[in-house]
């Protein structure tokens, strides 16, 4: 605990000589973003938008860190070590539950990627084709949480198929091994990966299709911060909601940005693949008049309403609008 | 009262007990939110509640564990019998044996899984790797150290090779074998947990996971104990049979313990 002191100490120290040195320089101030991951196609626009300087226009000095899993980034935001995160809502619903003072101040994935695929070679294209099959998939992770209910949604039974557990890492080995013939993943991360190893397309079916939407990636912040700085935070959705926007029309760009800031991203290919399969992912029918980041009542209800029967919530969670709010955004 | 103040199993548990208020204590102080480290008390609930299912999923993780230790020993001593005898076999495997301790097992776990599939064999050996290391150099040690005195002596008296070994040299290893294989049991649990994070459908490794993605720190936590305590348990019983074995040896005598 101590040491944790000593290191926040040091840490603020840091940031407040930062803030100082280049405040009399430039009036910007330094602010971070936790993403949830190391930097994948999904990323992608934060460095279009670093990159055009939506975010040194609203004197923000943007300062992208790469993350390690949805849960530690929240814990990072919830802590005060950062102020902003990119992860996964879902997961920051439940932390929040927890007591975590956190809040989603946008919600950028609101449709589910969520989907079980395999190599087109198998010849499985609806649910009943998962019959008899090998499905591989993370333990606890929020697919293999809601993977009950694509079941019951498409009358598949527990035990219609077999199941092997791994990291993210087994997963893809197992499918490209051939020692399973499906996984759960995200439609816009696991079959390029899929793809780029075998050299053959893959087939993807996705949750959303029968009926199964539930919100992803957001941006979340400290319940503190929306109350001491609500400007900085409206100052940063605005950036980030142009960076969004932008994006979306010129996906090639976004990818050359973050390429350019790191050029260990990935392959420029396939990141430019996987972010326009992404984008779509941003609206729902509910929301596709909106701006990006603008999430639906409704939408949100639904998903807390799952997270509720399936994802491990517990009953005294309360109201879903206790975990995310629209008045930050443009 | 003396007597149970100075019993041999109540000072851990005294010490467990202090470490436990301690823990509630510091969290207290410092209001630490549960969702950064759980209360004790919410450890111990998830302990209790779910014991059936702990107790259950600890099997798969102790025949890894166990089946890691024994593959440790049995190909472990020889390595160092061979490497204690003979400066050639010493030159050529001693490096590799560190080099190959160098690399961390995490990196290379999830290629077992892709070779030996979802089974138990490969964490048996991400269990073997982390635990044959230990066994080695202890083993090493152990029949370097042994007297030159007494082999010329036996040699002189004109004991075979046989005769030598097992009256000799390995009696005189066996209290540094026995200190690897502690190390070793210790750490093949732990190379247990890790194939099962890399890919498995059951075991402790896999409830950490499960636990972990739920946010279920006191789940977490709880798993962790019951880790802990079949690495105490193993450690125990290999701690009795070294007793059986090596009466003899000072760190076995009642006189050399009651003067600690």
């Amino acid at each position: 605990m101590k040491r944790r002191s000593i290191a926040l100490s040091v840490i603020s120290f840091l940031a407040i000589s930062l803030f100082c040195s280049s405040a009399v320089a430039q009036q910007k101030e330094k602010i971070s973003l936790m993403l949830n991951w190391y930097l994948y196609s999904e990323h992608a626009p934060f460095f279009l938008g670093k990159e055009k300087g939506y975010f040194e226009a609203e004197g923000i000095d943007l300062d992208i860190q790469e993350g390690r899993g949805s849960g530690p980034t929240i814990q990072a935001v919830a802590a005060k070590s950062v102020p902003f995160g990119y992860a996964d809502v879902s997961t920051m619903i439940k932390v929040a539950s927890k007591g975590a003072p956190v809040k989603a101040v946008g919600v950028a994935l609101q449709k589910s990627p969520m989907s079980v695929m395999g190599l087109s070679e198998k010849n499985i294209k609806k649910p009943e084709d998962i019959k008899g099959k090998t499905v591989a998939m993370t333990p606890g992770d929020s697919m293999s949480q809601i993977w009950p209910l694509f079941l019951k949604k498409t009358g598949l039974k527990e035990g219609d198929y077999k199941v092997v557990s791994g990291d993210g890492q087994t997963k893809l080995n197992a499918v490209i091994n051939g020692q399973a013939d499906l996984l759960l993943g995200y439609l816009m991360d696991q079959n390029i990966k899929i793809q780029d190893a075998t050299k053959k397309p893959v087939t993807v079916i996705p949750f959303a299709d029968y009926g199964i939407n539930m919100v992803v990636s957001g941006i979340i912040a400290h319940k503190d911060m929306l109350k001491d700085k609500p400007d900085l935070v409206k100052k940063f959705m605005r950036a980030a909601t142009r960076s969004f926007e932008d994006a979306t029309k010129n996906p090639e760009a976004a990818v050359d940005a973050m390429l350019k800031a790191n050029a260990k991203a990935g392959q420029r290919d396939s990141l430019i693949v996987g972010l326009k399969l992404t984008t779509p992912l941003y609206h729902t029918s509910e929301t596709e008049k909106l701006r990006p980041f603008r999430v639906s009542p409704k939408d949100m209800k639904e998903s807390f309403e799952m997270l509720l029967e399936y994802g491990g919530l517990e009953k005294t969670a309360g109201k879903v609008e206790d975990y995310y709010t629209n008045e930050f955004l443009p | 009262m003396k007597s149970i103040l100075t019993s041999q199993w109540l000072r851990p548990v005294l010490l467990i007990i202090m470490i436990l208020i301690g823990w509630d204590l510091l969290i207290r102080i410092f209001k630490v939110p549960p969702y950064l480290i759980p209360t004790p008390l919410s450890v111990v609930g998830q302990l209790w509640n779910e014991w059936p299912m702990l107790v259950k999923e600890s099997a798969p993780t102790t025949w890894a564990t166990l089946g890691g230790f024994a593959l440790s020993v049995l190909i472990g001593v020889p390595i160092a019998m061979l490497i204690s005898y003979s400066k050639l076999v010493e030159s050529f495997v001693y490096p590799l044996l560190v080099f190959s301790q160098s690399i961390p097992k995490i990196a290379v776990a999830p290629l077992f899984v892709v070779w030996f599939g979802f089974g138990i064999i490969p964490k048996i050996i991400v269990a073997f790797l982390l635990g044959v290391f230990p066994v080695v150099v202890s083993t090493v040690m152990g029949f370097k150290s042994v007297e030159q005195d007494m082999v010329d002596l036996a040699r002189s008296m004109g004991s075979t090779r046989m005769q030598m070994f097992f009256k000799i040299n390995l009696p005189q290893a066996l209290p540094a074998i026995f200190a690897g294989m502690k190390v070793s049991i210790t750490l093949a649990v732990v190379g247990a947990v890790v194939g099962e994070f890399v890919g498995s459908n059951s075991g402790i490794g896999y409830v950490l996971q499960k636990a972990n993605g739920n946010f279920d720190l006191p789940l977490m936590f709880a798993a962790l104990v019951v880790l802990s305590m079949i690495g105490v348990i193993l450690f125990a019983l290999l701690d009795v049979i070294e007793r059986l074995m090596i009466p003899w040896h000072a760190s076995q005598r009642n006189d050399f313990q009651s003067v600690v």
